[in-house]
């Protein structure tokens, strides 16, 4: 079974699994054996102290690592049962299969049209641009404020509107996983809220995994949480994973307890 | 002091029991503080001045730069001319008025008024004087309504008149007895002879003036006039200038000699301008005649010459246009009017519907009367560039060959509907042949065309002195005295070096005719070549290193050179242009192989290889500039482009290099100003031939315009190093018209990218 043919995910599935993944950045190991599933349409928080390599997961789960020239990894992806680091698989499909907001905001310098409409067309999009795109701002709940200046720079939004953007232009590429860099850490408290209300909308059609430094942000809307922390040599390993409800009323590992208590970290 | 708000301080009110803290956790504190904080302000003073320096210094070079070139590209030239355009203009227009078959022209004025007493329809002018011995049967006409008598014609209303000088100076009046009485007797006995020679008597208010002037010459305070007899005078007198003075000056010579005069007068005939050269300059002349007023250079060579010229109005000369005492319709004309019945119209009705619909018959003084030449300066005040075509064809065929005629006909013919120097069948047997002329196709030449021949080839202006812009605003009555001394037959003009015969002129060997069209398109052409080979490949080449290339040694190595071949003199640009475009590449670079050249005569130095060269030159500019501008482009506009499924060449076109473009673009503008400001490598490729021919091909042989420059500033006549300055402003025209272009684009693109 070749990755294309893999049919999409239904709910309560598993959407994506790390197997045992280590992730080098030239001899320096961030993660270390990682092996944890995701479910599909749940929300599942990746926290843990600065440096502790979620956001190298994070990054693994669409291969953005790629990205960074010194950056290699052992261990596998599991992408509906199959590899996405095997040597035939082209990280441009995973990309657009599994889409990623970033920390800041960063939409491009185009009118807030194109913004959305780019992945579409660089993608070869066959249907109605012009739909796609509203329906692509209605789900990160942006039309209302935008459909009246389309043509404007999507600079010209505010940070809360301008990362609504960015979710809207990765939903309008169809992506079945949403990877989420701590999306509102650069947000206003009430944007930060907006954008997790968003987020809870979302989860009806797509996975989402978020990497966030706000524990009850973790604990309000997320239905998962991985916990990471990091060794003497400070490469991250999971310490827990579990339902959120139970992670944080009744976590298993004691650092676990330590850090959501707030007495690490 | 170090005053803080505290909580409660409210704004204006000072704060109560402010107590500055003894210490400051290891900052200065108490009277240390103020003497701290004005040392570093102080510093930053003492910068602030020095960067004001530097721009100040900056900006003075600039400003002494634009000085020298804008000094040097306009001011005074003094032009001699193998035909003086005033002159073609004016014998054109009496050959013209004389050809009329309906224009009598006679140098017996009497002849002229017998011929307009009996004909209602004829027109005429002649000497005042003629018109009042015969006035019972000639009727004057008013001109612009104003009628000629004394009080029109002194005061300079009546259009067709002029006042009559002699000049001498206190000193000869004072060492020359002789010339003081004659003066005086002048002054005396003009007004009675004056009619009969055929001039208008001063009022006596004017002659007064005069003989005032005599008065204080000769240090004398009385009322009333103080006469001089002849009675006994001896002594030698030497009398030059205007014919038309001659005349009064003889009279009143007869005069003085039959009262008493002992001495030898000469009284010579030889205009008023040389009149002048004979008394200021040469200072052989004791009294000098005139028909007009002495000019500033004249009397700024007089007075360098210790003669201070005294003027005094002896008269006053007027033209009459008259008709015959039967005409009932003419009796006030304008001078548009004028100007028509002495040259296009036949019939009175064409000038006016009002009159009779009948010939105008014409009685003009003959062409070589002073009167003929006044009127037609006067009435006809037409500039060589104001003829029409055919007119300037006229005088082109009155001067050239008729070989050269044919050659230019042959280039490009003159009117679209006639043939000037060949028959129609010597045309269509020409037009017939396998390589027809290049006048069978072109259309014919325009006003400007034929224009631009006449000066060429007829006027041949030569400028045998130029003066700057400086010396011509402040010292030109000194350089109108030096005109007037030492190039006798040249005009003193204001000229701007750059204009639009400049601009579209070929390289010539004379500075009147050479221009900058060769060397402004081989810089286009050459400048074309540069940005469309170096631009791609800096710009392809910024992002292969920037987004592809990975850290390794080699990379590092071509990172380095790249870097120091921006740093190495351009002449090693143009040795290596030399040896690889020019001679590898000849078969490529001359066009041969390209079949734009003969083989045999193939020659690489073209305007491609000069290109080539230059892009070669600016190619490390480029690249370095665009990776900086790469480099920086945020990653996150990668990140986010490539986490939507785009390709890395996808990101790169859309994002990185739109974001980078303006960055690219600055570092182009910048190299692409340098290339075109490049001298030393296009002389050593080949731009240092003097060529004519406008580039048309990048195979062409070309110059460009430092080339140019260079060029003009080596050779030794003044002349050319005005050209070269103006040239320099046409490529700083060029320079900022390019940079403008690159700016618009380069801001069109900012603002499309955020």
């Amino acid at each position: 079974m070749s990755l294309q043919e893999t049919p999409f995910s239904g709910n309560g599935h598993l959407a994506i699994e790390a197997k045992d993944m280590n992730v080098y950045y030239g001899d320096f190991r961030a993660v270390k054996a990682i092996s944890f599933p995701i479910v599909s349409n749940q929300i599942t928080a990746l926290i843990g102290p600065s440096g502790c390599g979620k956001s190298t997961v994070l990054r693994a789960f669409n291969r953005m690592n790629d990205l960074v020239p010194t950056s290699w990894m052992e261990g596998s992806v599991l992408f509906h049962g199959y590899n996405i680091y095997s040597e035939d698989v082209d990280p441009v499909e995973i990309r657009r299969r599994i889409g990623m907001v970033f920390q800041k905001p960063n939409p491009f310098p185009k009118s807030i049209y194109e913004n959305v409409a780019w992945g579409a067309r660089i993608n070869g999009y066959k249907g109605e641009v012009d739909e796609l795109v509203e329906e692509s701002l209605h789900q990160a709940a942006l039309w209302d404020e935008v459909k009246d200046k389309l043509n404007e720079s999507g600079y010209s939004l505010s940070g809360g509107q301008q990362q609504r953007l960015c979710i809207a232009r990765t939903l309008a590429v169809k992506p079945e996983i949403v990877l989420m860099d701590e999306p509102t850490s650069a947000l206003d408290p009430v944007s930060t809220l907006r954008i997790e209300e968003l987020i809870q909308e979302l989860k009806k059609n797509y996975t989402i995994i978020i990497v966030t430094h706000n524990m009850q942000q973790a604990g309000r809307a997320s239905d998962y949480t991985a916990f990471f922390n990091m060794d003497q040599d400070r490469a991250g390993y999971l310490v827990e994973y579990d339902n959120t409800d139970e992670l944080f009323t009744n976590p298993k590992n004691e650092l676990t307890e330590q850090y959501i208590t707030g007495r690490f970290g | 002091m170090n005053k803080q708000p505290k909580p409660g301080f409210k704004p204006g009110e000072e704060p109560l029991n402010y107590q500055p803290p003894e210490a400051h956790f290891g900052y200065a504190s108490g009277p240390e503080v103020q003497t701290q904080i004005s040392r570093r302000q102080r510093r930053g003073r003492i910068m602030y001045l020095a960067l004001a320096s530097a721009t100040i210094v900056a900006i003075l070079a600039l400003t002494a730069l634009l000085y020298t070139i804008v000094n040097t590209s306009f001011g005074l030239v003094a032009i001699e001319y193998e035909n003086e355009p005033d002159k073609l203009v004016l014998d054109l227009q009496k050959e013209v008025l004389l050809g009329d078959e309906e224009t009598v022209s006679s140098e017996d004025d009497n002849e002229l008024v017998a011929g307009i007493i009996d004909d209602p329809y004829a027109v005429g002018f002649f000497g005042y004087s003629y018109y009042q011995n015969n006035r019972d049967n000639l009727r004057i006409v008013s001109i612009d309504n104003v009628e000629a008598n004394a009080g029109t014609v002194e005061s300079g209303e009546y259009s067709l008149a002029r006042p009559l000088f002699i000049y001498s100076t206190q000193e000869i009046m004072a060492e020359n007895p002789a010339v003081n009485a004659f003066i005086n007797y002048f002054l005396t006995h003009v007004n009675e002879e004056i009619d009969d020679v055929g001039y208008f008597s001063l009022s006596q208010e004017r002659l007064g003036e005069a003989q005032d002037l005599w008065k204080s010459a000769n240090e004398l305070d009385v009322p009333g006039w103080a006469v001089v007899e002849p009675d006994g005078i001896g002594g030698d007198m030497q009398m030059a200038g205007s014919s038309t003075v001659n005349p009064l000056t003889q009279r009143m010579l007869e005069g003085f000699s039959a009262g008493g005069y002992t001495g030898t007068a000469t009284n010579e005939s030889i205009g008023s301008g040389a009149g002048f050269r004979r008394f200021c300059v040469e200072a052989e002349t004791d009294i000098s005649n005139a028909s007009r007023a002495i000019k500033p250079g004249e009397f700024a060579a007089c007075r360098s010459n210790q003669r201070l010229p005294l003027e005094f109005q002896v008269g006053s000369d007027a033209i009459a246009v008259t008709v015959s005492a039967q005409n009932d319709f003419l009796t006030n004309v304008t001078t548009e009017e004028l100007r028509q019945i002495f040259t296009t119209a036949d019939n009175w009705s064409d000038v006016n519907p009002q009159w009779p619909d009948e010939k105008i018959k014409r009685w003009i003084p003959g062409a070589d009367s002073g009167t003929l030449d006044f009127f037609e300066e006067t009435v006809f005040p037409v500039e060589l560039q104001d003829l029409e075509k055919p007119l300037l064809v006229g005088i082109l065929a009155d001067h050239i060959s008729t070989g050269l005629g044919r050659r230019l006909e042959s280039e490009q013919r003159f009117f679209e509907d006639e043939l000037v120097y060949f028959t129609a069948e010597e045309w269509a047997d020409m037009c017939s042949r396998v390589e027809p002329a290049a006048g069978c196709t072109l259309p014919a030449r325009t006003q400007e065309n034929v224009l631009l021949l006449v000066e060429e080839r007829v006027v041949e202006p030569k400028y045998v002195a130029v003066w700057p812009l400086v010396d011509s605003i402040f010292r030109r009555s000194e350089i109108e005295e030096e005109v007037f001394i030492t190039y006798p037959n040249a005009e003193l003009k204001f000229h701007s070096w750059i204009n639009p015969r400049f601009l579209s002129s070929p390289q010539s060997s004379s500075p009147e005719l050479a221009g900058v069209r060769t060397a402004l398109l081989g810089s286009l052409w050459v400048i074309l070549i540069t940005i469309v080979f170096s631009f791609p490949i800096g710009v392809g080449a910024a992002i292969y290193l920037e987004e592809y290339a990975t850290d390794t040694p080699i990379n590092r190595i071509i990172q380095t050179n790249i870097n120091n071949l921006a740093g190495v003199p351009s002449i090693i640009y143009g040795m290596l242009g030399l040896a690889v475009f020019v001679r590898v590449f000849e078969p490529i670079t001359s066009g041969a192989l390209l079949g734009y050249a003969d083989p045999t005569t193939a020659n690489g130095r073209t305007i491609v290889s000069a290109g080539l060269t230059l892009g070669l030159l600016i190619l490390p500019i480029i690249i370095i500039s665009g990776q900086e501008a790469i480099r920086a482009v945020p990653n996150s506009m990668r990140q986010a482009g490539m986490a939507l499924g785009a390709t890395k060449w996808q990101t790169i076109w859309h994002h990185v290099l739109p974001s980078a473009l303006p960055g690219i673009l600055t570092g182009t503008i910048l190299a692409v100003s340098r290339a075109l400001g490049e001298t030393a490598p296009l002389v050593v490729v080949g731009a240092s031939t003097f060529i004519t021919v406008d580039p048309n091909s990048p195979f062409s042989k070309f110059t460009t315009l430092p080339a140019q420059i260079y060029q003009w500033t080596s050779r030794p006549q003044a002349e050319f190093q005005n050209l070269a300055a103006s040239a320099i402003i046409v490529l700083l025209v060029l320079l900022l018209t390019l940079n403008a272009t690159a700016i618009f684009l380069r801001n069109r693109f900012a603002r499309r990218a955020q």
